[in-house]
């Protein structure tokens, strides 16, 4: 699969709680297989409704879903196999996690899928490794930190060795070492080839990680575009009740005193320190 | 918490629950094979040991966590000893009762060496080996699963008991006993709407990672349980044989 090929497509998804609350409202969006993405919305945008249908958790209302290509089978087999290849971790640790032992819990997505012991235990370790808890394997789940929790809740998704990840708001409640080592995890998964999809509400973190971008507001997909157009898509990003990324102001100050070319275009404050440094001049 | 510190932190931790389990069986039988009350004074005294110098756990933390239980096996064995009764005269006393202590101290000093076999196993392997040991051993699947989310949700719900009521009582919730029922309704209106969330979360969760019914878990490796078996049997035999022939 090239890098221009969507893995998974929403079309014109609708979605509507029991209690007729809008989940999503004829939402569109493409995620490309091995890209970056960042979803962002304010609280109730319907970004977990998004993800849980992406995970085959709710099914579509109107629309459909569609996973390389075609559209998702909503049969036992069907989800089964959806979910061998999507994995999804939740936002809440203490509300994922099942049992006391990090290595149990871990194991808990392989033995799903059927695979003998010690492929299980071979991924656990793995897995662990990826997310660098690998020396807190044999420790009980209560006597970690939050951060680690949040690690440990994705190891058990790794280690189902998924080809598209999401993660419900990752960053949550980490402070920020935490988030770094969250971070570097994430870029080794990437750089082996996982599609990571996010939710965040930092926009300045989805400029400088993301290579694609889609915006959520009420229920509606309202934008999805690289991540490298944001400065051209303000005005989306207001629509949705988003700041725009603080480099690109910065950046554009700087240009109009003639401190810096127009391009190239920073995607964080340590590329525009970068630049400054050496003169780019215009 | 002290019991769950000792489980995760002693110095038997990497010996194999099932070497654990069984030395603490041996115990338990010998403790009521044992013939005199000497003898099993004597089987405790040895498990007590085993659990001071072997597994490393500090002497007032043991004595701490076993000393509601001997209270209680105290109390309740007094009534082997003295009864209370109505005198000639019509008013209450205490009378010894006529078999003497012998019941007394035969009770006691079985049930206090029971209680360190116990208090060995539990302080030295956390509940997680145990359950996977249970899980070996072929037990109940459902019995299982309800012993671990059950432990699991033990830690989530007392973070999420100790979260609320900080919080209640930062805004004067238990300022006085008024408020203190007041608070306390609240608290358990709150907790068993929080119960029946996370259960429902919990479900979502298990269907994410392609969950179909039973709940499935690795079983943890010990480095070298043959080796731990063995001395444990031989350990266990020699606590038996001892309190038998004693
Ligand atoms: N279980 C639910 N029952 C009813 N309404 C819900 C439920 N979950 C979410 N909603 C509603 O759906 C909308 C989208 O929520 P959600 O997808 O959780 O947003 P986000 O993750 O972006 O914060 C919100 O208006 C929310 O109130
Ligand atoms: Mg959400």
């Amino acid at each position: 699969m090239s890098f221009n090929d969507v893995l998974l497509q929403f079309e014109q998804v609708a979605y509507r709680y029991p209690d007729g609350s809008i989940g999503l409202d004829g939402c569109s969006l493409g995620i490309r297989a091995g890209s970056r993405n960042a979803l962002l919305g304010a609280n109730g945008a319907g970004k977990t409704t998004l993800f849980q249908h992406a995970n085959g958790l709710l099914q579509p209302q109107g629309g459909v879903v569609r996973y390389a290509g075609t559209p998702v089978d909503y049969s036992r087999a069907g989800l089964r196999r959806l979910r061998t290849d999507i994995g999804l971790v939740f936002q809440n640790p203490d509300r994922q996690l099942f049992s006391a032992s990090v290595r149990e819990d871990v194991s808990f997505g392989p033995l799903n899928l059927g695979l003998d012991t010690d492929t299980v235990r071979q991924r656990v370790d793995a897995a662990l490794d990826a997310v660098g808890l690998a020396h807190a394997a044999d420790k009980a789940v209560h006597n970690l930190s939050f951060g680690q929790k949040k690690r440990v809740c994705i190891a058990g998704v790794l280690a189902m060795e998924p080809k598209l990840l999401i993660l419900d708001e990752p960053m949550a409640g980490l402070d920020n070492a935490m988030r770094e080592e969250l971070l570097s995890a994430l870029n080794g998964l990437h750089a082996k080839g996982i599609t990571l999809l996010l939710a965040t509400h930092d926009i300045d973190f989805a400029y400088r990680w993301a290579d694609d971008i889609h915006l959520m507001a009420r229920g509606r997909c309202t934008a999805s575009f690289a991540s490298a157009a944001m400065p051209a898509r303000e005005d989306d990003l207001k629509a949705a009740g988003l700041p725009s990324p603080q480099v690109i102001a910065l950046h554009r100050a700087l240009v109009a005193r003639g401190l810096l070319a127009a391009t190239p275009l920073p995607r964080s404050q340590r590329e525009l320190v970068a630049l400054l440094e050496t003169g780019a001049l215009s | 918490m002290l019991i769950e510190q000792s489980a995760y932190t002693n110095r038997w931790r990497s010996i194999s629950p099932a070497a654990k389990g069984l030395f603490a069986l041996s115990g338990l039988i010998a403790s009521f094979a044992a013939a005199t009350p000497t003898t099993a004074a004597v089987v405790a005294l040895a498990l007590v040991a085993t659990t001071l110098l072997g597994a490393g756990i500090g002497c007032a933390r043991l004595a701490r966590v076993a000393a509601p239980a001997l209270g209680f096996l105290l109390i309740g064995s007094l009534s082997l000893l003295v009864s209370p009764a109505l005198d000639a005269s019509g008013s209450l006393t205490l009378q010894w009762l006529p078999e003497g202590s012998a019941p007394f101290f035969r009770l006691v000093a079985r049930s206090g060496a029971a209680l360190a076999a116990l208090l060995f196993l539990v302080l030295t392997t956390p509940l997680i080996d145990l359950i996977a040991l249970m899980r070996r051993l072929r037990f109940p699947d459902v019995l299982l699963e309800l012993m671990v989310v059950c432990y699991r949700m033990l830690f989530v719900f007392s973070e999420a008991l100790h979260d609320t009521l900080t919080a209640q009582a930062a805004r004067l919730g238990y300022a006085t006993p008024r408020l203190a029922l007041r608070s306390l309704g609240q608290l358990t209106a709150n907790l068993a709407i929080q119960v029946w969330s996370r259960a429902h979360d919990l479900h979502i969760a298990a269907l994410a990672r392609n969950n179909d019914g039973p709940l499935r878990f690795i079983e943890p490796t010990f480095a070298d349980t043959r080796r731990d078996l063995a001395i444990a049997a031989l350990a266990g035999s020699i606590l038996i044989l001892g309190a038998t022939l004693l």
